[in-house]
């Protein structure tokens, strides 16, 4: 039996006084997952992440965060989660540490509990030498970590991110990729959305691609430099056979891409190289080159395009 | 303690703010002392009617502002939506910024009632402690509107695609002040509806005609100022349970209507009878659905969920989701079908037969307000929607009464002189603008325009 998905989403439909935004998008994000949901600009990721949010309810459809109904359950939905909007807000006026005393409070999180809290969410942006300082006398970049130490003092299962790099300089991507990174570490299930692929790549183990207020291509796939889906090597093959990818499956393999004598196999996580290698020999394959590699997000994203 | 009310007073009174406001106290307190310092009564008279000042000043003015503002500044400084995912209960929300926001007006205002009490006491003040519960309510009233009339303008401005605006917060004051007129105006409600009722409002003098019998004025409306902040801090409530996406049945939004049937039409129970009581209370309730019509958000995709839901037999639901001027419309028109029904004989007095007419103008109002406000650009809805009103009363009620004097004028207002030719041109008017307005909502069809639309 497997685990139920920490994310469903099923059939949402989302429609604006004028047009419709969402059109029966349907995935599921396992537990653990950090999900890169790309797509142009206006392809309704906003829309859903939002709906995800539990802070607009779909026209049509169901959502489901951590076992939790966004329609139903809203403020359940809401003390499982951390979301960080694209355009946020901070009390400038609040000293760091008000400020995430009060979203920690805010969350529900106990009066006993809350200085604790406050001291690790604080730790973990690497805020703690200026948690008296006032938000207001922060940087952009300091600003963005405050913003997330407020969606994470309170510990969710789920962190809804949007657009988390816009605006930042390469060091405070940097920090932020590593941050997210962290986080995943965890175990937190993370939901990335941003329409720069290179940002995302560091810490992505799955992409969802989002066009037109539809999911394009196959839905969730693996991708990004955190996936953990199997080794995947390039190979170069002298003369390929006609039934190439039986002969592959017969030994556990999955033919992904073939270019004429170029192919990208999917081996089972934990393979070794050597041995793959000479599973493809001893398959009867002409080996020209081996080379493992890994599934970029672009490569996702392109071959997702022309699926 | 509630963590909206703590952060709220780390940010409006913070100690530096909290001494200069007790500077600014000082020296307005020293200065009556001192200009009085040769009164022969004391200084007390001046400083009870300086605390007064300050009290409405304060609390009223400052306090209103302050509670809506801690809705709008949420929205300007884009911590809204932070504050929506919370996990605060809607309650504890409402009331931490109800009064965590106005925190530091209310340090402010207790002085100056504090002064005002002193000044009272010394001075042998009759009926002090019924003043002081007024002025109290008065302001939790202001306020509480203040707060409404943000939310209320915050949920207009998300489905309208534009940015709150403090004019919501203006246009709750406005209502509020109306319903102020009501309740200080209830002796003269029975001359003129209560207009003149602001006159009457500091001076609580005489009797107030109401349910049958006479009251003391001053203590009357101390108790029905008190019951409408209740009602104005539940009101505030329920719209913050919206805000924080949860599901309000239609239950306290119709109690409220009824009470405030019953109130207006208790002032003519003794003097005029009961179906004079309930013609009077159906006319109260109907006004009050022009101002849910303009305060509910031009939503075209929620009226069709509705209509689907209905059309399904989903009242479960539907219920949530049904528009806010239904309520009134329902019950100002079973108001006044028990008014026919009490009346006792004179079935069709021109009194009761204008309130019937009354109903087939609302329900053609209430199609004009949806046929503007459903359209594709709704930021303008709202002004579209009060100038085809006035047009079509204004213009169309003096072209009317040109061409055929009362009953000409009666095609277009509900008149007392000809009652069912009112009714008669109401219900057919509302027949016409109600099919517009189900054409421009698509309440026919779901939605099905493919299309993205920039995600903000």
């Amino acid at each position: 039996m497997t685990a139920a998905p920490m994310i469903d989403v099923r059939g949402v439909v989302y429609d604006y006084p004028t047009a419709r935004a969402l059109h029966g998008v349907s995935f599921t994000v396992e537990a653990g997952a950090v999900l890169a949901m790309v797509g142009p600009n206006g392809a309704g990721k906003t829309t859903l992440l939002r709906c995800m949010a539990a802070l607009d309810n779909p026209t049509e459809g169901e959502i489901t965060v951590a076992g939790l109904d966004t329609r139903t359950d809203p403020r359940g939905v809401h003390a499982a989660i951390g979301y960080l909007p694209d355009f946020f807000g901070l009390y400038e006026e609040l000293s760091v540490r008000q400020a995430l005393t009060y979203a920690a409070r805010s969350r529900g999180m106990s009066p006993a509990d809350t200085p604790k809290a406050v001291e690790e969410a604080a730790a973990r942006v690497q805020l703690t030498d200026r948690i008296e300082m006032r938000a207001g006398e922060l940087s952009r970049g300091l600003k963005q970590r405050l913003a997330i130490a407020q969606t994470i003092v309170h510990r969710p299962r789920v962190l809804l991110l949007d657009e988390p790099a816009a605006g930042l300089d390469p060091e405070a991507r940097r920090s932020l990729s590593d941050l997210i990174l962290r986080l995943a570490g965890e175990g937190m299930t993370i939901v990335v959305s941003s329409h720069i692929l290179a940002e995302l790549e560091d810490y992505s183990t799955r992409m969802l691609m989002i066009r037109d207020g539809a999911v394009a291509g196959g839905g969730v796939v693996a991708a990004g430099s955190g996936a953990r889906d199997g080794l995947r090597v390039s190979v170069s093959l002298t003369d390929p056979p006609e039934d190439l990818a039986d002969r592959l499956a017969a030994i556990g393999v999955t033919l992904e891409r073939q270019e004429g004598d170029e192919v990208l196999l999917l081996a089972p996580d934990g393979e070794d190289d050597a041995a793959l290698l000479a599973r493809l020999i001893g398959a009867g394959l002409k080996v020209r080159a081996f080379q493992p590699t890994r599934l970029t997000l672009e490569d996702a994203y392109l071959a997702e395009v022309t699926r | 303690m509630n963590p909206e009310f703590q952060r709220n007073l780390w940010l409006e009174a913070s100690p530096r703010r909290i001494a200069w406001a007790g500077v600014v106290l000082l020296l307005i307190y020293g200065a009556a002392v001192t200009l009085t310092r040769n009164n022969p009564y004391g200084a007390f008279p001046a400083l009870g009617g300086v605390g007064a000042v300050v009290f409405v000043a304060c609390a009223m003015l400052w306090g209103a502002r302050a509670s809506g503002n801690s809705i709008l500044a949420e929205i300007a400084d884009r911590t809204w939506d932070f504050q929506r995912l919370s996990a605060l209960q809607p309650w504890t929300m409402t009331w931490g910024k109800l009064f965590g926001g106005s925190s530091l007006a209310w340090m402010c205002a207790l002085t100056g009632l504090l002064m005002m009490v002193i000044a009272g006491v010394v001075g042998g003040v009759v009926g002090l402690g019924v003043t002081v519960i007024f002025m109290l309510a008065l302001a939790v009233l202001l306020q509480a509107i203040s707060l409404g009339a943000a939310l209320i303008g915050v949920r207009k401005a998300r489905a309208e695609g534009r940015t709150a605006r403090a004019s919501g917060v203006l246009g709750g004051l406005i209502i509020g002040a109306i319903l102020l007129s009501w309740v200080a105006g209830s002796a003269g409600f029975q001359r003129g509806m209560g207009t003149e009722g602001f006159g009457a409002l500091f001076s609580a003098n005489g009797m107030v005609d109401w349910g049958g019998r006479l009251w003391p004025a001053a203590g009357f409306r101390a108790v029905a100022l008190s019951l409408f902040a209740a009602w104005a801090v539940v009101g505030a409530w329920r719209l913050m349970r919206l805000e924080l996406q949860m599901q309000n049945a239609p239950v306290v939004w119709p109690a409220f209507l009824i009470f405030l049937a019953i109130f207006a039409g208790g002032f003519m129970l003794r003097t005029q009878g009961l179906a004079a009581g309930l013609a009077v209370g159906s006319l109260v309730v109907a006004l009050s659905a022009y101002a849910a019509a303009f305060a509910e958000p031009a939503d075209r995709v929620r009226l069709r969920q509705f209509v689907q839901f209905v059309g399904k037999g989903d009242l479960a639901r539907a219920a949530p989701l049904t528009p806010a001027p239904l309520a009134p419309l329902l019950i100002a028109t079973l108001l006044v079908l028990a008014a026919f029904a009490t009346s006792n004989g004179s079935l069709m007095t021109p009194e009761l037969g204008q309130a019937g007419a009354l109903i087939a103008f609302l329900l053609r109002d209430l199609g004009v307000i949806a046929l503007f406000r459903m359209g594709e650009r709704p930021q303008r809805g709202d002004f579209s929607a009060v100038v085809a009103l006035g047009l079509l009363y204004g213009v169309g009620g003096s072209i009317g009464w040109a061409v055929g004097r009362e009953a000409g004028g009666a095609l277009f207002a509900p008149l007392a002189h000809a009652p069912l030719i009112s009714l008669m041109s109401g219900l057919v008017q509302a027949a016409v603008v109600w099919a517009l307005a189900g054409k421009r909502i698509g309440l026919s069809a779901p939605p099905s325009v493919p299309a993205s639309v920039p995600a903000t």
